[in-house]
């Protein structure tokens, strides 16, 4: 049995990932999802200082209430079109730098290959958080497959 | 939880704080102090007893932090932050009494800059507090701040609250009425066109409600601050949050720089600078850094730009229920009963203002210094007052200024400088401003000068509590910023972007070019 990662949170080039995915979806292949929530978001307090304790806790608990409905949904809408196709699937949720964390989980499990998407093209817009990197490059000993960006 | 750290991190910073202090102490520095300035280096003094002091509690500490048994605890979780705070406060030391006094004297031996009459590290700002905030900024992207430190790191929130409190010792009432209603106005004004030029752009430019909220929020009042309390009341989303803080971080570091350069070079006063910086740069701490980059060795461009801090975080909570009221009505969320107008105003109200006002009213009672005190200073020509017999007009003195007394014409001065005869020293207030007026006319010799000077200097005191919470603010606004400084992280000022970096742009852009000619039209140089 195959065993692919692959790699999305939920961007515009990490569904084009995903739809690959799909695509090579068969009896004999398993999927582990890996999702970074990238650690910038541990900084977003920045160099508030005016504020109490109070608000910053509000501040706090309400991103990380989003960040974690953003989250479950990109999980649930990958679980259920693999679930339609009716691969097996486990999905990974970590903290951390995206590539670093990919690399990570190449060296936790052995996966057969890696598909992620491409970065952005320049111009448009989105979080500045890459998964490909000279990093993961380098450091990847798993096949992967690099899926162009739907906008070229 | 225990937070404390198993570490011989804090034990370390102790022994290398006490290693500066004997260095200075035995002498073994002497060579570099002479490098750095000889009898000019401003900060032997400090160098004598800061170190020392911290230097043995930090040693204390770290060695029970590295040796000793940790319980769960109050002693655990308020001692767990002396080493983040003393990692602080030994950068701290090291930028202002080596680097920043070494990358002076290389720039004045490249020599004046052109014909602006001043040295290169002094038109860039390149003083101990620039230099601290980006040492910290180096530090938390190149190293990360290391585990131990962390917990004692957002103390540097704490340090600058209490910096802004210890402030209020400083203003006179006239100060505090001018400063004030100078900065009610313009921050009126700018808040309310920022965010009203904000929301409008991001009507033309078809944003959604919720990221043209917390921009104007970002925008208008106090950078990031602003954002971190607007943003769960307009229901920002993530990637919303993530443009504006960045599209602010970077702003307000580019301003940081930016704005002391352009002040030296229009040779703006304190008064305007302050102003200016404190209506124009849009993140609150940067307005901080920006005044004490701008006079290093002053405090008099921070006491202006932060009553323009506190007057924006006071319209903080005002904004924060408009916007609300606004994002309610624009979206129809649910129901208006979702702005709780009390509990907004009561959370977001700055508590340390309120100590700020204390400190100000307890300082006009005399407690620090005479009520009559002007920024430290008072008159006092009595022996209870501060004034020093041996600094009577000494016979030949006396003679020389009866000698030149036909040169003066004004009948005021000539009153005064006949009672600083008959009393050998200055009589009254009105007497030592009415003197200073005959130096700067330059009507009597130098020598005549020199005396009236030395007679001046005689009956003006400075404040010892005074200069203490001076010296104890400057130290807590540098610690505040070093530490402030290592929470901007470049991963998320890289976030800048999206349509918010476009409307940040233009509105900050506008905010700082306005408020800049406006200050320097409609201020004077003094209040």
């Amino acid at each position: 049995m195959k065993h692919i990662l692959l790699a999305s949170h939920g961007t515009e080039g990490a569904r084009a990932a995903e739809k690959k995915v799909m695509e090579m979806c068969t009896d004999d292949v398993r999927v582990t999802h890996l999702l970074v929530v990238p650690e910038f978001w541990k900084d977003m307090l920045g160099d508030d200082w005016l504020n109490n304790h109070a608000t910053r806790r509000r501040f706090e608990d309400y991103l990380e209430k989003e960040l974690n409905d953003e989250v479950n949904g990109h999980v649930r809408r990958v679980r259920d079109q693999l679930a339609d196709l009716g691969a097996q699937a486990v999905h990974e949720v970590v903290l951390g730098r995206p590539d670093r964390c990919l690399v990570d989980a190449c060296e936790r499990t052995a996966f057969d290959l890696v598909v992620m998407g491409s970065p952005r093209p320049r111009g448009s817009s989105g979080l500045r958080s890459r998964m490909t990197t000279r990093h993961a490059a380098q450091h990847l000993k798993t096949s992967k497959l690099v899926v162009p960006h739907p906008c070229g | 939880m225990i937070y404390t750290r198993k570490s011989p991190a804090l034990f370390m910073i102790g022994l290398i704080m006490l290693a500066i202090w004997y260095l200075l102490e035995s002498g073994i520095l002497s060579g570099y102090i002479g490098h750095l300035g000889g009898t000019k280096y401003k900060y032997a003094g400090e160098i004598a007893v800061v170190p020392l002091y911290f230097g043995i509690f930090s040693a204390i500490v770290g060695a029970w932090q590295w040796f000793g048994t940790h319980k769960e605890g109050n002693v655990d979780y308020y001692l767990s932050t002396a080493a983040g705070a003393m990692f602080i406060l030994l950068i701290a030391m090291l930028v202002r009494w080596f680097l920043a006094p070494e990358i002076a004297v290389i720039s004045e031996s490249f020599g004046k800059v052109g014909n602006t009459g001043k040295y290169l590290h002094k038109i860039l700002g390149l003083n101990y507090v620039v230099l601290g905030i980006v040492t910290g900024i180096i530090i938390v992207n190149v190293f990360r701040i290391p585990g131990w430190a962390e917990n004692g790191v957002r103390l540097s929130r704490l340090g600058l609250k209490t910096g802004v409190i210890l402030l209020g010792t400083l203003y006179s009432a006239a100060e505090l009425k001018n400063l004030g209603g100078l900065s009610i106005i313009m921050i009126g004004f700018f808040v309310l066109g920022s965010v009203g030029l904000v929301l409008w752009l991001g009507a033309r430019a078809k944003i959604p409600s919720s990221m043209g909220g917390v921009l104007s929020a970002g925008m208008g009042v106090c950078g990031v601050s602003a954002t971190v309390a607007a943003a769960p009341v307009v229901q920002a989303k993530s990637v919303e949050i993530a443009y504006t803080i960045g599209t602010i971080l970077l702003w307000g570091v580019g301003c940081m720089f930016v704005f002391p350069i352009v002040g030296h070079l229009l040779d703006m006063s304190h008064v305007q600078f302050g102003a200016w910086a404190g209506t124009g740069i849009l993140n609150s701490a940067q307005v901080a850094g920006a005044a004490l980059a701008y006079q290093p060795d002053g405090i008099e461009t921070l006491k202006v730009a932060e009553i323009f801090n506190i007057t924006r975080v006071l319209v903080l909570p005002i904004i924060v229920l408009w916007l609300a009221v606004w994002y309610v009505k624009r979206e129809g969320v649910e129901s208006a009963q979702q702005v709780n107008v009390a509990r907004v105003t009561f959370e977001k109200f700055p508590i340390f203002v309120l100590g700020f006002i204390l400190l100000f009213a307890l300082s006009t009672t005399g407690v620090f210094a005479p009520a009559n005190h002007y920024k430290g200073k008072y008159f006092g020509n009595t022996a209870a007052s501060g004034f020093k017999e041996e600094n009577l007009l000494k016979p030949g003195q006396a003679v020389l200024l009866k000698e030149e007394f036909d040169k003066v014409q004004k009948q005021d001065r000539k009153q005064a400088l006949q009672r600083l005869i008959d009393h050998g020293k200055v009589m009254s207030m009105e007497d030592d401003d009415v003197l200073r007026g005959l130096i700067n006319a330059k009507v009597v010799s130098e020598e005549a000068s020199r005396v009236l000077k030395k007679a001046h200097k005689a009956v003006r005191h400075t404040a010892k509590k005074i200069k203490a919470f001076r010296d104890w603010i400057t130290w807590l606004f540098a610690f505040g910023l070093v530490g402030l400084g290592m929470q901007i992280t470049v991963s998320s000022m890289r976030q800048a972007g999206g349509q918010p970096a476009v409307i940040g742009g233009i509105v900050g852009a506008i905010k700082a070019v306005l408020s800049l000619v406006v200050v320097i039209l409609l201020i004077s140089e003094t209040v």
